[in-house]
């Protein structure tokens, strides 16, 4: 039998533990289960909302403002009686979570153009995110009723005008430009949902990295902590073997790990946000997003890919050189910190700025990072930068080899066996 | 005469610390050779680099004529190494362990069976084969690792310790079977602290201080020598 899959398969083996299996499970189930929780809490926010209503004025607009609020799935409960305090005191006592109260003379002040104020009350008896999403939604209906009571008034004063030319002279036509292409869209739409797809690749990107990187430096430092490393030293395989199957086996249990997290993070993050892309057809963002030739096709996924697996080859061959340092599976985990760094750090940068006017040093020092160039990959890509693209590209790839040489050289020499951080004493077993 | 181990003149340093200090000696096909010596005396050091696992500061190392420094991957399938401290995979049952460690010896599925039946038969675990490792105790898990290093009848078996951590009855057994399979052809280089252990196993035997060889002989005649009752004052007296 091939002496290799051998190595990888025990490999495997070794890293699939039930501890894993059940930190896998519980986790998707956590994800899951607040995916499912925010979706319901969300379903339960946009169905009819009990309000009630203390109508103390009697006219038309008062009636027309209650007919407007079930209109925006409302149930308008009216409270009886002409007593405020009463109306709030009753209130308090019901599962209804808004009390709308119309003043007297509300219509009255409607007709004479004066400013009158309607109150709401919120009873907040919860500070979930569906709390306040009542008195959002009655301030939506009052703007609406604004908006229609001035187009009355306008039309009633100046009939050969539309209410809208007198309210809004100058309009504005918005349109985007990227490349040599042009659409009309609003900027800020675009940007928002690039933004949003792009977030998926640096969060799967570095739980990858992270979860791959921490199986590997594991994985040698439990052959140190165990004893089993002078022994898989002695077997008739090259070096270089025992170094690619901790790799190779690392990186499929981190890859497969990852995706099994992303499935639970997709579900978590669709409860709260729903299907991006539904909405984004909704909007007609798409549509615009066509237009400007922003939409990923099947060469912009493989680059993609490709970029995504020597990041991680990068990662692992690191990963390998520090696992060397470790002498146990405690230590292992404190290694993992500066690995942690140079993905955390092209991450937020990634999301929160651009790269492009920071300072040089900063410049420099981000490029620097291996792990930058997949995370700019997808604007990279979308902005049709090809050459930033391949540059990276080039760039990982020769960070790999040099990493994975001098990987290789380690475990070729007893430093495998020597080699250790200084803040420890040095201990020589003779 | 086939020699199984050549070493001349063979130093190692870590640094600043001189673990093998210029040291030469043989080992004869079929022989049983041991090393005796106090804690750091450079002995695991020595098994260490014949194994290919550390490399020599200085010297030559040879393996059935092989040299460990240029051409380790030979050397290796030659060599079965024990060390003093060693573990087994956790993870893995004790069956699945030593299949893993046959297969990178095993040319064949019937020499993989051979090997395996050969291991169940010196580790003598009957049914705890079939249960992780991890659940295993020190004495369990040192006659695993025994039956893995003797079970492919290397031609050479580098033992550090071999009854390292071992209650009287399995040390016993472990010695009975080092003994019947270099009767069966196979060269042992071992180290110990127990001298009792070296007067039964070892044909000849080369006392090591400081990185220094003493002195090398059988075990009686090193006792003449040093006009000894044992081992023990033989190696006192050589101090």
């Amino acid at each position: 039998m091939n002496k290799f899959l051998n190595l990888l398969f025990k490999e495997v083996k070794e890293l699939i533990t039930l501890q894993l299996l059940i930190s896998l499970l519980f986790t998707i189930f956590l994800f899951y289960f607040i995916g499912q929780m925010a979706k319901t809490e969300m379903k339960k926010a946009m169905r009819t909302q009990k309000i009630a209503v203390l109508n103390l004025d009697d006219s038309p607009f008062s009636e027309q403002l209650i007919g407007n609020l079930k209109t925006a799935n409302f149930q308008a409960e009216m409270v009886k009686g002409l007593d405020k305090q009463k109306a709030i005191d009753d209130t308090k006592a019901t599962d209804t979570n808004l009390l709308l109260v119309i003043p007297q003379g509300f219509g009255q002040s409607l007709e004479t153009q004066e400013v009158k104020e309607i109150e709401t009350y919120s009873y907040l008896r919860t500070f979930s995110l569906v709390g306040s999403r009542s008195s959002i939604i009655i301030n939506a209906v009052i703007r609406a009723l604004n908006e229609y009571l001035s187009n009355d008034f306008i039309k009633k004063k100046i009939p050969d005008f539309s209410p809208e030319k007198v309210k809004n002279p100058i309009k504005s036509r918005d349109f985007i430009i990227v490349k040599d292409r042009m659409a009309e869209g609003k900027p800020e739409a675009v940007a928002g949902f690039v933004s949003s797809q792009s977030l998926f690749v640096p969060v799967i990107l570095a739980m990858i990295i992270i979860y791959a990187s921490q199986m590997v430096i594991s994985a040698i430092a439990m052959e140190k902590q165990n004893k089993t490393l002078e022994t898989l030293l002695t077997v008739p395989i090259s070096r270089t073997s025992i170094v690619t199957a901790k790799m190779f086996a690392s990186g499929l249990v981190g890859l497969v790990s990852a995706v099994i997290y992303m499935f639970g993070f997709r579900y978590y993050m669709a409860g709260f946000m729903g299907d991006i892309s539904q909405a984004a057809a909704a909007s007609g963002v798409s549509g615009v997003m066509q237009k400007l030739g922003l939409t990923m096709d099947t060469r912009g996924f493989l680059i993609l890919g490709v970029s995504l697996f020597i990041a991680i080859l990068v990662a692992l061959a690191l990963a390998t050189i520090l696992g060397v340092l470790a002498e146990d599976y405690r230590s292992a985990q404190s290694l993992l910190m500066p690995l942690l760094f140079l993905v955390m750090i092209p991450y937020f940068i990634s999301i929160f700025s651009d790269p492009k006017t920071l300072s040089l040093p900063a410049k420099i020092l981000l490029y620097a990072i291996p792990f930058s160039h997949p995370f700019l990959i997808t604007q990279n890509l979308y902005l049709e930068n090809y050459s930033a693209v391949l540059y990276g590209i080039l760039y990982m790839l020769a960070v790999f080899v040099i990493l994975i040489l001098v990987a290789a050289r380690i475990f070729s020499t007893d430093k495998v066996l020597t080699m250790k951080l200084k803040f420890r004493k040095k201990k020589v077993m003779l | 005469m086939i020699k199984a181990v050549e070493v001349k003149n063979l130093s190692k340093s870590y640094g600043n610390v001189q673990a093998v200090a210029g040291i030469d000696f043989e080992v004869g096909e079929k022989e049983i050779f041991a090393l005796i010596g106090p804690n750091g005396a450079g002995k695991s050091t020595t098994l260490k680099i014949l194994a290919t696992i550390l490399k020599p500061t200085d010297g030559e190392v040879f393996v059935y004529g092989k040299d460990v420094q240029k051409e380790p991957e030979k050397v290796r399938k030659l060599v079965s190494y024990l060390p003093e401290e060693a573990g087994a995979y956790k993870n893995l049952k004790g069956t699945d362990y030593l299949k893993f460690m046959a297969k990178f010896y095993a040319q064949s599925e019937k020499e993989l069976g051979e090997f395996i039946e050969r291991a169940k038969d010196i580790a003598d675990l009957g049914t705890r084969l079939n249960e992780k490792a991890g659940t295993y105790s020190k004495g369990m898990t040192r006659k695993l690792l025994l039956a893995r290093a003797l079970m492919t009848k290397p031609d050479l078996t580098i033992l550090d310790e071999p009854t390292s951590g071992l209650d009287v009855i399995n040390a016993l057994e472990v010695r009975e079977i080092v003994k019947r399979f270099a009767r069966e052809g196979i060269s042992v280089l071992l180290s110990s602290h127990n001298m009792l252990e070296i007067e039964f196993l070892s044909d000849r035997v080369a006392l090591i201080d400081k990185g220094l060889i003493l002195d090398t002989g059988t075990s009686e005649g090193l006792k003449e020598k040093y006009k000894a009752r044992n081992l023990e004052e033989v190696f006192r007296s050589a101090l």
